[in-house]
């Protein structure tokens, strides 16, 4: 188990398995240091095979097995830790590429797998390894590796504290090992110590294989127990309910008709009734029965209000829950799914989440409690004609519990098109405009019909599979029913062993039992859904942020404001980086403007300073100290984004721009309006500062929303600005008076500028060049003029296209 | 580096040059194959050590449009096949072969088992290449339908899987399948 065994003192070394080790010794590597290692799992023809690739300081090993695709090739989630140290004891081949003769690797990725391809000192390029995305992480390390101990570019030499793994262990910054190879640290953490499998999301440690449904349903539980007194009270007024349900039949059979009608003298002494006087006994089991009739109609009244207040408190209490985890949750848990998904989670499956803890889990003791004491009764007035009544039961419950995973499906498959249904609306609202533009209403009707069916189909469905299972229960109620009728008359007429008013208790006892059957036949529905939705929303819930602030984060009152990036390495996806090693220094108070064509990474870079993303590689300073260990709240504080994407939320404007100080004065408030070149314009809205804008308020052109944003930034007063496109949708003009207002702001603030026209920036202290993800030119406007270079290019063509216009 | 005298008629070329669409076929470009097995091209007075053949329309018309280009992160088009049937075979195997490794999509032959829990769900099927397990995330798209018949599944790394015909797995296999349908 040498992957498991590495300890964090040990950071620097990898350790190769020993399989692997003794390959490498035999080719001649034994002293070698080694840098990586990563296992592939293709061949260049396109079949699945076990490969591996180590690095050492002496060259390249690349392992291929001799066995071609015939094993099973299990992807993340079915992957097993033993598996894999099992399969490290084969045949390999083996070839050694020694170090000098490698110029280059480069990782090439395909639309679902990547290549390793290999430039030689003689310049012929080769495939190395070829492996799917499974391992593309690892190949990807030891690519870095590669390039970090044989690159042509050793640039700023000094890395060593920049190189630690994507996020500092448990054991804090310093220390977890670097990149290394798929062993070291990161191992325990990825499979799951139970079972050994590869956890589908390395950043929620659930794995789905060894955490069963029974938890859900006990967590889910975990919701009612701020109302456990009305439970409680509940479950008392079922209990009652019960109780009550079984007096009714005797006395409507039994007392009725054989000791009233039938002028039993022995049953009236025995209520203390005076002998004969029949009236008042019919008068008094009709005045009970009513009672107790009145009595089950009013506790399922005062039930009901229980069920109302419960149901409520528990959706209210769920739906803050995850509505608090999504707020909390990165950036990139929402690119990753539907808004429409997200919305059902939030508003729908709260709601059915309880619907099983309501309708279902208390009536399983009520009916449980009914089903045994009626079954008592019946026994004891009758066993034959019990054993008629219940013979066919056990067959109904096999049969609904067979239908189980059917209606599972079934709500998984309404969960999915009412996804479907809410994104395509969402969709059409958000897009509107556009639909209208190109007079495609027809269309968008269409397409909003087809999942509108869908989701009816699968309501259908639903029905269905439960009125199958509904079906099944009534006949056999039915059935059961008609041969106690057969047998009760039989036994009445021509065995003469019954009287009638035992039949008509009995056929009532056999209608109490309609209730649990019922109830069997709808459990399995509510379950269902129940657990089904609940699942989903502990999803959400579980779901950590990958973003995380810091156990004993810095607290930073008030920053100077230096920001340093030291070898920035990020990517949205880790074999894609759209930046690259940056390094890059903004002194405290001084404006840095970034020019780029699109793509370039600009908006990533600044998204890294305001963490909303981590590096993979590298860090960011603020005042010296890693952003990483600056708690949220400082850190957010102190950085104020006008981001190209400006949100108006829902509110007058005055809310908007005092969204991220709430607490600011009305003056404050029009100075930072003024400032923004927003006062006069909101002026000119006949409310003011009160008009309410937003989705459903007064539509705001782009300049304006723009204009707001910039207010919301001022009044937050943040310590560094991040001006991404700030002033791109505003014309000339109120740029300019914009302009002012910033280089009124910029005092005493760091301020970063991203601008395509280059006008914006004329007040930067310095300028850098993004191109591809690398600072290509760096330097105040003068250095980047003389260098001839891409912002020269820019410039120069900036001026010629403003020389044509006027 | 630029000139000093900055070149609008330059930048007016390159964009033209952009703008436009470039055939390539056997008359005007050669397509040879490199020492290491990748493609190589030579078209005009121009050579190109290495190139990437691109699918324009990978799922609706793959034999089609096929886009010739640099390698790099700043791929740039060279030029457009219009037809891979117009090429020689020997020609339109060597482009074959890149595009193979490049689409690389297992195709499913039959389903063992698929179940749903807990956000993900967890497949055994058979494929082309020998039987895979993997698992998708129920709350993505990332079961995509290609078309009435046809289906693109994506496991949590991106690795991809299809389903060219679903009416050709039998009754059983497509209830299995029945939650993505």
């Amino acid at each position: 188990m040498e992957i498991k065994d590495i300890k964090p003192e040990e950071k620097k070394e990898i350790l190769l398995p020993a399989a692997l080790k003794k390959i490498v010794a035999e080719l001649g590597g034994e002293k070698e240091e080694v840098l990586a290692f990563s296992p592939t799992d293709m061949n260049e023809n396109g079949a699945y095979t076990d490969g591996y690739l180590v690095l050492t300081a002496g060259g390249l090993y690349t392992f291929a097995s001799e066995s071609e695709g015939k094993r099973v090739h299990s992807f993340k989630g079915f992957l097993n830790l033993k598996d894999r140290e099992k399969n490290l004891e084969r045949d390999w081949k083996c070839t050694r590429i020694d170090a000098g003769e490698l110029k280059k690797l480069t990782i090439e990725p395909q639309v679902a797998c990547g290549v390793l391809i290999a430039e030689f000192s003689d310049g012929v390029e080769k495939t190395v390894a070829v492996f799917s995305n499974l391992y593309r992480k690892e190949v990807h390390v030891l690519q870095r590796a590669f390039d970090r101990n044989f690159g042509e570019k050793p640039e700023e030499g000094k890395e060593e504290e920049g190189k630690e793994g994507k996020r500092p262990g448990p054991g804090g910054p310093g220390g977890h090992g670097g990149p290394g190879g798929p062993g070291g640290d990161k191992d325990e953490e990825i499979y799951c110590p139970k079972c050994g499998m590869m956890y589908p999301n390395p950043d929620r440690k659930v794995c789905p294989r060894c955490m069963d449904r029974k938890s859900v349903f006990i967590r889910t539980f975990g919701y009612f127990k701020p109302y456990r007194g009305l439970m409680i009270l509940m479950f008392m007024i079922y209990v009652a309910v019960a109780g009550l349900n079984l007096v009714w039949p005797y006395l409507n059979g039994r007392v009725l008709y054989d000791y009233i009608l039938e002028k039993n003298n022995d049953f009236l002494l025995s209520v203390g009734i005076k002998n004969g006087d029949f009236i008042l006994a019919l008068l008094m089991v009709i005045l009970t029965m009513f009672a107790a009739r009145f009595t089950v109609q009013i506790l399922t009244v005062i039930q009901g209000v229980f069920t109302a207040r419960i149901v409520s408190g528990v959706v209210r209490d769920i739906k803050k829950s995850i509505f608090e985890t999504m707020g909390k949750l990165s950036i990139s848990f929402f690119k990753n799914r539907q808004t429409g998904g997200l919305m059902t989670r939030v508003l729908r499956d709260a709601e059915r989440v309880t619907g099983f803890f309501i309708d279902g889990f208390p009536y399983i003791f009520i009916h449980s409690f009914t089903l045994i004491a009626t079954l008592v009764m019946m026994f004891s007035i009758n066993w034959k004609m019990s054993l008629c009544a219940v013979i066919l039961l056990p067959g109904a419950f096999v049969f609904s519990f067979i239908m189980r995973p059917k209606m599972w499906t079934a709500f998984g498959h309404r969960h999915r098109a009412e996804r479907t249904l809410n994104s395509r609306v969402n969709d059409n609202l958000t897009g509107a405009r556009v639909v209208k533009a190109f007079g495609q209403e027809a269309r968008e009707e269409e397409r909003f019909r087809s999942v509108n069916v869908r989701l009816k189909d699968s309501e259908m469905s639903i029905v269905g599979v439960w009125n199958f299972i509904y079906f099944t229960f009534n006949f056999t109620y039915s059935i059961a029913t008609t041969l106690i009728w057969i047998l009760g008359v039989y036994l009445i007429l021509v065995e003469k062993k019954m009287e009638f008013g035992v039949l008509v208790t009995f056929i009532g006892y056999v209608d109490q039992l309609n209730g649990p059957m019922n109830f069997a036949s709808h459990i399995i529905r509510w379950w269902s859904d129940s657990m089904n939705a609940a699942q989903r929303m502990f999803e959400i819930i579980d779901a950590v942020p990958e973003i995380r602030e810091d156990d004993d984060p810095v607290s930073m009152e008030k920053p100077k404001g230096e920001i340093e990036l030291r070898n920035v390495t990020f990517g949205y996806e880790i074999n894609r980086p759209v930046l690259k090693d940056i390094s890059l220094k903004i002194p405290a108070g001084s404006m840095l403007g970034i020019v780029g064509r699109s793509g370039a990474g600009k908006t990533t870079l600044v998204n890294l300073i305001s963490r909303m993303y981590d590096p993979q590689e590298g860090s960011i300073l603020l005042d010296g100290i890693d952003i990483k260990h600056i708690s949220f709240r400082d850190l957010r504080r102190n950085v104020a984004m006008v981001s190209q994407e400006t949100y108006i939320f829902m509110g007058t404007i005055e809310e908007n721009i005092a969204y991220a100080n709430p607490k600011a004065t009305k003056a404050e408030i029009i100075r930072a309006a003024k400032l923004a070149s927003a006062h006069e314009f909101i002026l000119r809205m006949p409310d003011g500062y009160n008009t309410v804008v937003g989705s459903s308020g007064r539509e705001l052109s782009g300049g304006e929303r723009q204009r707001i944003s910039i207010a919301r930034a001022i009044l937050a007063n943040p310590k560094i600005l991040i001006l991404d496109e700030a002033t791109a949708s505003v014309d000339t003009e109120t740029e300019r008076a914009i302009q002012a207002a910033i280089n009124y702001l910029v005092k005493d603030r760091t301020t970063i500028s991203i601008a395509h026209r280059l006008s914006t920036l004329r007040d930067a202290d310095f300028l850098c060049v993004l191109d591809n993800g690398e600072i290509t030119e760096k330097g105040t406007h003068k250095e980047l003029e003389e260098l001839h270079g891409t912002y020269y290019k820019l410039m120069e063509l900036q001026t010629k296209a403003l020389a044509l216009k006027e | 580096m630029e000139d000093k005298e900055f070149d609008l008629a330059q930048m007016e070329k390159e964009t033209e040059e952009m703008l436009k669409i470039n055939i390539l076929d056997e008359k005007n470009t050669e397509f040879i194959r490199t020492k290491g097995g990748f493609l190589s091209i030579k078209t005009g007075d121009t050579s190109y050590p290495r190139v990437h053949a691109v699918r324009m329309f990978p799922f609706t018309d793959p034999d089609r449009y096929i886009s010739i280009r640099t390698t790099g992160e700043k791929s740039k088009e060279i030029g457009i096949i219009e037809d891979m049937a117009s090429l020689s075979k020997e020609t339109a195997a060597l482009i074959k072969e890149q595009l193979d490794l490049r689409y690389f999509t297992p195709v499913i032959t039959g389903i063992k088992s698929i179940k749903d829990e807990y956000g993900y769900a967890y497949f055994d099927v058979m494929t082309d290449r020998g039987e895979c397990r993997f698992a998708i995330h129920m709350g993505g798209s990332d079961v995509v339908h290609l078309s009435e018949t046809r289906i693109l599944i994506t496991d949590i790394d991106e690795n991809r899987f299809e389903i060219p015909d679903v009416l050709k797995l039998t009754a059983t296999e497509r209830k299995k399948l029945d939650l993505f349908l």
